[in-house]
């Protein structure tokens, strides 16, 4: 199979996980206990009220049709409006993603800058205190609730030493790029925009840095104990050339395919990071359509987080199938 | 299978290992706290007392200005004062904003964290491994079927979806009554412990699929082995060479799985509380979320001291992971375990 037919079938079968993530959500409002109704219609309404809004949310139609109605809405780009905001969700949903990946993008470059050049450092320094130092850091990270190490930092550096905002998003990051060629000062702008971001990102990337730091390091070892760096080795190649070029572009192959699959628990962190530092993201979305009962805002949130997992994985794949084209023939 | 070689390994790891030492000693620790909560808890963890409410862990007696504002004669004066906030021995990690015993309160949520963390693990295996071992050792269709649910499954994080299906079901909690407390033992604590038992039965749904795709793998390897071909012909049916031959081969991955789904479990548990979604009060999540309240009073220890509690745990099972994984298996990566 060729790389583009590789590709081809990821992309169609992430079509159907797509389909299957839509299933499940309209399904959602099936297993829950009370009539969406309920959450639209006053306490006090009458049977009238009550009968002309399920006719208005299409909930006297049988289950297929509102099934198959509510696939061609989305193909059209209609999730409905939400219940408490009068708001599309569409556009809800989409004002909110820009800042979770904004966070989720940050979280990951911390946690990458760190991780890399530590799983390295472990791997080559074996059983020194380098490697123990490395080893306690990961294993903390992995082991701590990334909501609770974010009110310690609060705690640190925003109550004992106010530093950073514990609150809100700063300035746009859209907007500091566009002060860098502008008259605005960039400076201020970058600044701004960390005060902000610096607490949530360390908050929600420590886990994955510990996850990073942990695969690299069992990776290099691994790649490093192969013939063809001993053979590297013993034609006399530079150690750096050695680890940097050769092992450590092995052993980022299967970093990379976890970091896909854990893109889930980059995202579950997001939410709940979010409402520690108030982020205005799709988590703190999510939570607050849950509280107030707004299915179709829920449902919305949903489905693109579902669609952003498939369409991240296809693209994982595809840089996978690119670096590795052994991987197509399995 | 547990044979002997088995016990050898785990006892060669474990002698090497000062951290597999640690592990086995930490998750000792909490088990035997959370089982024997009612003996070492210094004060019903529920008693509220609002006179010795924000009281700071001992060694961490403060010194604190009030400033006060009265009426003399007419005029407003205001006065500071330097109180101090005393640590009182009888509360070791101090009070919470209702006054009750941070110390007591600690000590029963390791309950509701080891018992949500286990039986959650529990019935995510229950789910996952059979039909794990199924698709893997039928392939075909049913497989193709199982890797695409497997694949929806995935797609929605772990914590998300499981705030969804709570949100919806809302909050089941059930009083189980305290075997300790019911003869009498320990009189002055709760009579009964509350288990969230939806978020049991979510954390369950939402993590089986980690399950099925370990056993998947290994019923994948097992299918083509001699002793399985050898029973087919002998004319064994299906569900008994799964049972007989293919499951316990396939136990020690598992195993492994298990015990790392524990601490994402826990830490899954910790986060739903903490966000409100759980059935029980009595929890280090709940608490954590109490005590961020308090972060910018400068009442630091309502909040962080569960969290050390939750990292001391999961840190604990995590190292029993790395031990269990190194001894039993060393091939397999520690990839599963989404929190």
């Amino acid at each position: 199979m060729s790389v583009g037919r590789f590709v081809l079938k990821r992309s169609l079968q992430g079509v159907g996980v797509v389909w299957g993530v839509v299933t499940v959500v309209f399904a959602l409002r099936f297993i829950t206990p009370g009539s969406p109704i309920n959450a639209v219609a006053p306490l006090d309404a009458s049977q009238e009220t009550r009968q002309a809004i399920a006719t208005e949310l299409g909930l006297d139609q049988p289950l297929y049709v509102q099934y198959a109605q509510y696939i061609l809405d989305l193909l059209a780009g209609d999730m409905g409006r939400s219940y408490i905001r009068g708001q599309e969700v569409v556009s809800l949903v989409f004002s909110r993603l820009p800042a979770t990946i904004e966070l989720a993008v940050a979280a990951s470059v911390v946690a990458i800058v760190l991780a890399i050049p530590l799983g390295v450092a472990s791997a080559t320094h074996r059983n020194d205190p380098v490697d123990y130092g490395a080893t306690l850091v990961s294993l903390g990270g992995i082991s701590t609730p990334n909501f609770w190490l974010g009110i310690m930092l609060i705690l640190v550096f925003a109550v004992e030493f106010d530093v950073f905002n514990t609150s809100g998003r700063g300035t746009d990051i859209g907007d500091v790029v566009l002060a860098v060629g502008g008259s605005e000062p960039f400076v201020g702008a970058l600044l701004s925009w960390l005060a902000y971001i610096t607490l949530p990102a360390i908050a929600l990337g420590t886990y994955f840095m510990a996850l990073i730091t942990r695969l690299t390091r069992s990776g290099m070892l691994d790649e490093l104990g192969k013939g063809y760096v001993q053979a590297a080795r013993a034609k006399g190649l530079p150690r750096t050339l050695i680890r940097y070029k050769h092992a450590l572009r092995n052993t980022l192959i299967p970093v990379i395919t976890v970091l896909g699959l854990q893109l889930g628990t980059l995202i579950g962190g997001a939410v709940i990071t979010e409402a520690v530092f108030s982020w205005p993201g799709l988590g703190t979305l999510v939570i607050e359509s849950i509280n107030q009962r707004d299915w179709p805002a829920l449902q919305g949130s949903l489905i693109v987080i579902g669609t952003g997992f498939v369409v991240v994985n296809v693209l994982v794949d595809t840089v996978y199938a690119s670096l590795d084209p052994e991987v197509v023939n399995e | 299978m547990v044979s002997a070689r088995v016990i050898q390994n785990l006892k060669t790891e474990f002698n090497r290992s000062w951290l597999a030492k640690l592990g086995l000693a930490l998750v000792v620790l909490v088990v035997l706290t959370a089982v024997f909560a009612p003996f070492i808890a210094t004060h019903d963890p529920t008693a509220q007392n609002l006179e010795q409410s924000e009281l700071p862990p001992i060694g961490f007696s403060e010194i604190e200005e009030r400033t006060t504002s009265e009426m003399v004669n007419g005029e407003i004066r205001t006065v500071t004062e330097t109180v101090a906030v005393t640590a009182d021995p009888a509360h070791v990690f101090g009070t919470d904003g209702l006054g009750r015993d941070m110390f007591s309160r600690v000590v029963y949520g390791a309950r509701t964290s080891l018992v949500v963390g286990v039986l959650g693990t529990l019935l995510a295996a229950s789910i996952g491994v059979p039909i794990g071992l199924l698709a893997g050792f039928h392939r075909g269709r049913v497989d193709d079927a199982l890797m695409r649910i497997a694949d929806v499954s995935l797609a929605f994080p772990s914590l998300v979806l499981a705030v969804a299906l709570i949100g919806l079901w809302g909050r089941a909690a059930v009083a189980v009554p305290d075997p300790f407390v019911a003869v009498g033992l320990a009189p002055t604590m709760p009579d009964s412990f509350v288990l969230p038992i939806t978020v049991v039965i979510v954390v369950g749904l939402v993590n089986w699929v980690w399950f099925a795709r370990v056993a998947r793998g290994e019923a994948l390897s097992l299918r083509g082995q001699e002793y399985v071909k050898a029973s087919r012909a002998l004319g064994a049916d299906t569900n008994t060479i799964i049972a007989r031959h293919v499951f316990p081969n396939a136990i020690t991955p598992i195993i492994v799985l298990g015990t790392v789904q524990v601490a994402a479990i826990i830490l899954l548990e910790s986060s739903l509380s903490f966000l409100g979604f759980s059935g029980t009060t009595l929890s280090w999540g709940f608490d954590i979320a109490q005590g961020r309240d308090y972060v910018s009073s400068g009442q630091w220890w309502i909040a962080s001291i569960p969290g050390l509690a939750i990292m001391v745990s999961v840190i604990g099972i995590n190292l029993l992971g790395d031990w269990l994984r190194d001894a039993l298996d060393p091939g397999i990566e520690g990839e599963g375990g989404a929190a």
